[in-house]
């Protein structure tokens, strides 16, 4: 097994348990941590894809490394801003889960 | 058609395209630098200048009739980045403008500062928002590069979330939590998709992504992941779970944004990835499950909005039917067929006129709700004698969306319904015409309450200038469908011939 | 063509528009009244100068939008151009004072001036819009529970129809090769379109709706009945010949079409006979006229369809004559009520008499504009079996007519006596005055020299249903008060209850909602959407 397969199956693993959190936990403290998780997963994979070297013939294409930075710091300020609101939502309204329909249809203002 | 040029050169009036993005940016970073009341001035401030550039990128493109480009940094793709513009995306350009322009002008009397202090909270909020979204639009309709692309509807969210809990309310909070949510489940989907396609062809440029593709597996995982996420963020049924909360609850302004123009950026990529992108990918099969849930949704949303029992919900849930109209242009812009720029040219226009309408309705809604402390449908009676232009402002946009002359809606339902009979799957057409029908039913509901001559006390009378905002929009709508032919020849400048099914 | 006659064709329908415009501000409100009956005039100048030989063409091809005039545009026009004055007339004084109603008017009239001179699908379409939807707030007008529901029945019929109505021109479209968006030209392409049939069966549900053919024809009893009486009037003569128009204009008379041409005639026939069964059980005088409406528009479907099937030149503007005499008599007798419920016992004769000779008019008496109307179809339904049907409804009108006068007689006796309104109603009196006279000069400059009509024997013929209904309305006067009583709209009430059985839907719809709507549920619709699309970008292949 060489280190890019292996790094292939770690990374899908993490997209595997990061995709089972998301969906079945309904704190939302731990989607925002399932969502890390298949983040770090796919930055794994294209990390993977870099090592082709892809474009113009590069030894080791520079342009995913690139990317695989932005994104990550996409990914934290997008948990930076979900933990926010959780805090904003725990302040308000207490502990919380988005598993039940907290506006229903028929509330009224 | 003929296939867009591979072009690696910045055209005349390029660099408009990267004035565009970075107006609205360095709106936002002056904002945050002066504080307070200057964030409300200098939004305000760049509006216009912001709608000068749009118009200016539009006339470049008729005058010259091709594609505008700007590499940025003069650094060719596939290494560097590109900024194009084809018709659908200055339309878009001029329509953000305008509609952003429109939200800013309503919202002065909610968000601004007031007197005494010199930083409020939600208004600095809502001033920088609103510029964060008009900057990630910019870009999403001039990005070249899929994963500038990505950067750039992240952007979008980021912006768009915090916009719906201004208020701060559990409710709100929760909504936008889980708008916020399901949007990084879509983002997760997209990256990945990205990530593939890299992999395989070494760039994502989409010009040059477009002439090396060809249809393979990882091409269908990646058009597939990226497809979904897209979708998610557009809130294609069964995918909304997080637009009528989001939508609802948020102030006017913010919801005629959101439903009007950032649910539009992530359908605009969709469309940017089939047929920019993926143009060599025959995807009959995948434009029959695009129209397929398009259609759900137009039966969906239209019968849970006849089900409402709350002005904005009723309006919100009539956006999940109509982003079901703009995926029946999928199946009818296939091959190299006549009907072909006909179902282009209604898809885009149902785009636009779906913007200029539901903005105005959300306004027309949003003054209501002010004006009466409440938005119940069954305590509207009588509304049309106290505040007449609001709701003409939101009759008109109701005008539009059930497809009635003369409006862009109509022209829309038109040239889409043309197609599908030309095309010989009069199927869509069918389902356009039923969603009208529904639509009717839903406005009826209540736009007959509305026209009694119940008598109604108002908490307090609009003012006249924010009621000229709602009406404009909705005049707009309207003007759409006066559209002349070179508006449609404007159009279909840029667009990439597909490959039919058959190739 | 000259200017004058080209300014009128564009102020016809853009007079009320502008009017309304022009309105717009708080202190012009009271002049909006008067507009309701000068509105109309540059449509009564476009008619004129049409039947004196002019016809006139109007494009503005930057937005697309055409319009042209015809001897049988000319016809219908002229005389919605007086019924709308006559009935602005009537309206302006009391009705008019509410702004909603008066808007509603204006845009109503705007659209049934423009369906007459519209010369392609989208200008059509848009104005025959204009004509069906604002009318809502005319029926609206006196706001109690039957108006609120009559006006929610009639405009699911009319959103209904409109929808009907832009899949048949986007058949028509697709169906005429070049692109042209003409009507004419449409037309004449689609004997030999591909979407001949279901572009024929479009048009003819949903002009048919508009004209009240059975079984679409519910909402037309609820409606006028709950209109006030001017806008009765309007919607009754004027409105409803938007659909007359319509299948005139969008039927290939050029091309025989038998199995189309034999299905609309039996419809047309059935509606003939279905409108005075079921008219003659009711005791509303609205609601009975609203049913001989529907008896009436059953025989112009009848005379269409008799032309379509073979080709019969002419058919088009024989039907728009039969048309015009029903325009002026429908909206006249419709006024009646209201004048015979006010006349005072001098002016009573009067009344009773003009309404007397309109409503046999209807039924084609000899000598009246409306023997002259029969006389014109007579070339379309023939000599066959079609006449006959066509000779046994003028009896069935009579039956319905002489039912309708004895109940105005009644309601005449009954009203109590006011000294304020002695005098009648002038443009009631000119109206009804008009309704007589206006076929018998529109006669010779369209269709040509009466001849043999006015023989002896010719008259005869002509006048034997009439005394045959007359017969049979004496031969029933015992069982008068013992028919069945039909609710007005007859059928209209089992479709509303289907339509609320139907309404149920929405809270599975709405169950369905709340459970795509939990995380779990989206999220694992995300992945599956994504392996379909994955899945179906392979099968595309």
């Amino acid at each position: 097994m060489t280190a890019a397969t292996l790094a292939g199956f770690i990374g899908s693993a993490l997209v595997g348990l990061g995709l089972y959190g998301l969906i079945t936990d309904p704190q939302p403290i731990r989607k925002i941590l399932g969502f890390n998780l298949i983040g770090s997963g796919v930055f794994l994979l294209f990390g993977i894809v870099a090592r082709k070297g892809a474009a113009a013939g590069f030894a080791a294409d520079p342009v995913p490394q690139a990317m695989v930075i932005t994104g990550i710091v996409v990914a934290f300020s997008a948990s930076a801003l979900a933990i926010a609101l959780v805090l904003r939502l725990y302040e308000v309204a207490g502990p919380v889960s988005l598993r039940s329909e907290h506006t229903s249809n028929k509330a009224e203002k | 058609m003929n296939a867009a040029p591979i072009a690696s050169a910045s055209t005349a009036g390029g660099s408009l395209l990267w004035l565009a993005i970075i107006l609205p940016v360095v709106g936002i970073l002056a904002s945050l630098l002066s504080g307070g009341r200057h964030a409300e001035r200098i939004a305000l401030l760049l509006m216009p200048t912001g709608f000068g550039i749009a118009i200016a990128i539009a006339i470049f493109l008729w005058r010259s009739g091709q594609p505008l480009v700007y590499v940025i940094g003069g650094f060719n793709p596939p290494l560097g980045i590109a900024l194009r513009a084809d018709g659908f995306s200055a339309v878009m350009l001029v329509t953000t403008a305008l509609i952003v322009a429109a939200a800013g002008f309503y919202a002065r009397a909610i968000f601004a500062t007031p007197p005494g202090i010199t930083e409020a909270r939600a208004p600095l909020t809502f001033w920088i928002l609103l510029q964060a979204i008009w900057a990630s639009l910019n870009l999403v309709f001039l990005g070249g590069d899929l994963f500038n692309l990505y950067v750039a509807i992240e952007l979008l969210t980021f912006a768009a979330v915090p916009l719906v809990c201004l208020d701060s309310r559990a409710e709100t909070i929760s909504a936008a939590l889980r708008y916020l949510l399901f949007a990084l489940c879509g983002s997760v989907f997209y990256l990945l998709g990205v990530a593939l396609l890299y992999g395989a062809y070494g760039t994502l440029d989409i010009v040059l992504l477009s002439d090396r593709v060809s249809s393979e597996p990882v091409v269908w995982v990646a058009a597939g992941l990226m497809t979904a996420g897209l979708l998610a963020k557009t809130a294609l049924f069964p995918l909304h779970l997080w637009l009528p909360p989001a939508h609802a609850n948020a102030p006017a302004a913010c919801s005629a944004v959101l439903s009007a123009l950032v649910v539009k950026g992530s359908f605009f990529l969709i469309v940017r990835l089939w047929f920019g992108v993926l143009p060599n990918v025959p995807h009959e099969a995948v434009s029959f499950i695009l129209a397929a849930l398009g259609s759900a949704a137009i039966l969906f949303g239209s019968v849970l909005a006849l089900q409402q029992e709350r002005l904005k919900l009723l309006i919100a849930y009539s956006t999940v039917a109509q982003i079901g109209y703009l995926f029946l242009m999928f199946p009818l812009v296939q091959g190299p067929n006549l009907w072909v720029a006909e179902a282009w040219s209604g898809g885009i226009m149902q785009t636009l006129s779906h913007a200029f309408a539901k903005a105005a309705m959300f306004l027309a809604a949003g003054l209501i709700a002010e004006s009466l402390g409440h938005d119940r449908i069954r305590d509207l009676r009588g509304i049309g004698a106290v505040m007449p232009m609001t709701l003409f402002a939101f009759g008109l946009g109701g005008l539009s969306l059930m497809g009635l002359p003369p409006s862009g809606g109509f022209l829309a339902k038109w040239l889409l319904l043309k197609a599908s009979i030309e095309a010989g799957r009069p199927i869509w057409g069918a389902v356009m015409l039923s969603g009208g029908l529904l639509a009717a039913g839903y406005l009826y509901r209540v736009l007959a309450p509305a026209l009694s001559s119940d008598i109604l006390h108002l908490k307090a009378p609009p003012r006249r200038s924010r009621e000229a905002v709602a009406l404009a929009l909705a005049l707009t709508a309207i003007a759409l469908g006066f559209a002349p032919k070179a508006f449609f020849d404007f159009l279909q400048i840029g667009r990439v011939a597909v490959a039919g099914g058959s190739s | 063509m000259n200017a004058l006659g080209l300014v009128l064709l564009i102020a016809t329908p853009a007079t009320p528009l502008v009017m309304l415009a022009l309105c717009g501000s708080q202190a012009r409100r009271d002049f909006l009244s008067s507009c309701l009956w000068i509105a109309p005039l540059p449509a009564l100048g476009a008619a004129l100068m049409t039947i004196g030989g002019q016809s006139s063409a109007f494009a503005a091809p930057a937005i697309g939008y055409t319009l042209f005039i015809d001897k049988v545009a000319g016809v219908l026009l002229l005389v919605v151009a007086i019924l709308w004055i006559g009935a602005g007339l009537a309206a302006a004084r009391r009705e008019a004072r509410d702004v909603r109603f008066s808007v509603c008017w204006m845009l109503t009239m705007a659209g049934s001036f423009g369906v007459f001179v519209a010369a392609d699908l989208l200008t059509f379409y848009l104005l025959y819009a204009l004509v069906s939807i604002p009318a809502f707030g005319l029926i609206m007008r006196n706001g109690d529970a039957a108006s609120k529901r009559a006006a929610g029945v009639y405009m699911a019929f009319t959103i209904l129809g409109e929808a009907f109505l832009l899949a048949a021109f986007a058949l028509l479209a697709a169906g005429e090769p070049n692109g042209s968006l003409q009507i004419h030209d449409v037309i004449a392409a689609l004997p030999g379109s591909p979407w001949r049939d279901g572009a024929l069966a479009l048009i003819i549900a949903s002009f048919g709706l508009k004209i009240a053919l059975v079984p679409m024809h519910g909402w037309m009893p609820l409606t006028y009945t709950a209109a006030p009486l001017p806008a009765a009037a309007a919607l009754s003569g004027a409105a409803v010949k938007a659909g007359v128009i319509g299948l005139i204009r969008f039927l290939p008379f050029d091309t025989a079409l038998p199995d189309w041409g034999e299905a609309l005639a039996a419809v047309g026939f059935i509606s003939a006979f279905y409108g005075v069964a079921v008219g003659i059980t009711q005791h509303n005088l609205k609601t009975v006229l609203a049913y001989s409406s529907i008896s009436q528009m059953g025989v112009i479907a009848a005379v269409m369809g008799m032309g379509l099937a073979s080709a019969i030149p002419g058919t088009a503007l024989d039907s728009a004559v039969y048309a015009a005499h029903h325009v002026l008599v429908k909206g006249a007798l419709f006024l009646s009520i209201g004048v015979a419920a006010v006349a005072s016992q001098k002016y009573r004769p009067l009344v009773m008499w003009l309404s007397a000779i309109m409503a046999l008019s209807l039924a084609g008496l000899p000598m009246t504009g409306g023997w002259l109307a029969k006389l014109v179809v007579k070339a379309p339904l023939g000599d066959g079996i079609a006449g006959t049907l066509a000779d046994l409804s003028a009896a069935a009108t009579t039956l319905l007519m002489l039912h309708f006068l004895m109940l105005l007689a009644r309601m005449a006796q009954q009203s109590p006596q006011t000294k304020t309104q002695v005098a009648i109603d002038a443009s009631w009196l000119a109206l009804a005055i008009s309704s007589v006279v206006v076929p018998w000069l529109l006669y010779p400059v369209v269709v040509g020299g009466l001849g043999e009509a006015l023989t002896a024997s010719a008259i005869f013929k002509s006048l034997w249903p009439v005394l045959f209904g007359a017969a049979l309305a004496y031969g029933l006067r015992p069982w008068d008060h013992r028919l069945l009583s039909v609710p007005e709209g007859d059928i209209i009430n089992l479709m509303e209850a289907a339509f609320r059985a139907s309404l149920r839907l929405g809270e599975t719809f709405e169950r369905l909602d709340l459970r795509l709507r939990q995380w779990p549920a989206a999220t694992i619709s995300l992945g599956i959407i994504a392996l379909l699309l994955a899945a179906a970008a392979r099968a595309s292949r």
